[in-house]
């Protein structure tokens, strides 16, 4: 172990710093497709709710690698123009992942607030957006944090998987450094050290906000 | 663009096969790994403060790190020290440790919700505790968690493709060797994608006929 690890810590903080970007963003596209998908899951119009329910379905029943691999190979045969190179492949297929199961987490939520809530609203003329806006959505909220956050962290772990397409993130990083200086163990170990200093806060922040919301 | 089934039809047989592996280290991981869970739970709300911490920190180590680190960890990094595991072992090894962390924090929700008369009445009637945990307190115990439980054996088998990144020849694995033989991208993997659905969907199906069976009292 010549020279100690310290040669490889700027590749491996690099490549959390691009797991983080791939979760950052992923996340926040994720949640607004879960939110759009939600809400039309249980909006008022048939033909919306039918291919949410196809969306969030089949999606929560397909591996993460299943779906990356689809959109890297086999999505350019369907749509030529959805021909992404490999960060792109990784955001895109990280957030139609998120989506799926954030839309599950909104919906959740959503039902979770009080019918009478909902009349109310109704009562007070207000319409379908207006309702959810400024009655609904609100309310939901709440309730939706622990287990989107609960989610996020599935994220951080799930985005280790697009370093199977290539694309260099703190998983593949630490591979590469893996294979050149054959000491997998001691680099893994670092590279999982980084993931829970990633991944622990984040759990902390979900616990801390349930307590203060008991 | 063309869809044509009929190139991969031939390969059904292998990527059935291909599933069964995929299904066979998801059960033994959740089987073995939900026992594990169990113990860790309670070894999590036992007495001793140093059970405590040591479960503790188990659970939270493998929950906040990922299942492809920990594989290549036990793959190459323990290979490192003289341990070689094959793919298939350390597929099954690396499920049933991350899912012994995952049912841990089930079976303590599970646990926590059985209301503490039941035990009291166990131990009223000169059970001894481990005499009410096994008779008492565990059937309701999983009743309880058998939807969060059935979520985690979907969500195991689903993270059983990782496997393929450690060469194990499962359904994720075969799906790409087809591919580069076949190249029939789009089938190949749509016979993939409906092959891991319907199989999701068959679990959620047994796992609602066991709550109607197994639980019923």
């Amino acid at each position: 172990m010549s020279g100690g690890f310290a040669q490889y810590l700027p590749p491996l903080l690099r490549g959390t710093e691009l797991t983080l970007m791939l979760v950052a963003v992923s996340g926040v596209v994720g949640t607004v497709l879960g939110l759009v998908f939600g809400m039309a899951r249980i909006g008022p119009l048939a033909p919306l709710r039918w291919v949410a329910a196809v969306y969030i379905n089949f999606l929560r029943g397909q591996p993460v690698l299943i779906i990356l691999l689809f959109i890297y190979f086999a999505l350019p045969l369907l749509f030529p123009a959805a021909t992404f190179n490999r960060g792109v492949t990784a955001i895109v297929a990280l957030s139609v992942y998120a989506g799926a199961y954030m839309a599950e987490i909104f919906r959740g939520s959503i039902e979770a607030v009080p019918k009478g809530q909902e009349e109310a609203a109704e009562a007070l003329g207000m319409g379908y957006l207006l309702k959810f806006r400024y009655v609904i959505l609100p309310q939901a909220m709440k309730v939706a944090v622990p287990p989107a956050i609960g989610f996020l962290i599935s994220l951080v772990k799930a985005s280790a998987l697009v370093s199977v397409i290539g694309f260099i993130e703190l998983t593949k990083a630490g591979r590469i450094i893996s294979t050149i200086n054959e000491e997998p163990l001691q680099t893994f170990l670092i590279v999982a050290v980084l993931y829970f200093i990633v991944s622990y806060p984040i759990s902390l922040l979900g616990r801390w906000y349930e307590r203060r919301l008991a | 663009m063309t869809f044509y089934f009929g190139d991969i039809l031939p390969y059904l047989p292998l990527l059935l096969q291909a599933l069964w592996v995929s299904i066979y280290v998801t059960l033994i991981g959740f089987a073995v790994g939900s026992v594990a869970g169990v113990l860790i739970s309670l070894a999590r709300s036992s007495r001793a403060r140093i059970l405590r911490t040591a479960a503790g920190g188990y659970i939270e180590i493998f929950r906040n790190t990922p299942l492809l680190v920990q594989l290549y960890l036990i793959f190459f990094g323990l290979g490192q020290v003289g341990i070689n595991l094959d793919p298939l072992w350390s597929a099954v090894l690396g499920l049933t440790l991350n899912n012994a962390a995952y049912t841990a924090e089930i079976f303590r929700a599970g646990f926590e919700s059985v209301p503490s008369g039941l035990r009291e009445a166990g131990s009223a009637l000169g059970m001894s505790s481990v005499q009410t945990f096994r008779y008492v307190v565990l059937k309701p115990a999983v009743r309880n968690v058998l939807p969060s439980l059935t979520n985690q054996l979907i969500v195991l088998f689903l993270f059983s493709s990782v496997g393929s990144v450690i060469s194990l020849n499962e359904l994720t694995s075969v799906l790409s060797d087809i591919n580069s033989q076949t190249q029939r991208t789009l089938e190949v993997f749509t016979y993939g994608a409906v092959l891991y659905y319907l199989t999701s969907v068959v679990i959620a199906m047994s796992s609602r006929v066991a709550e109607k069976t197994l639980f019923r009292w």
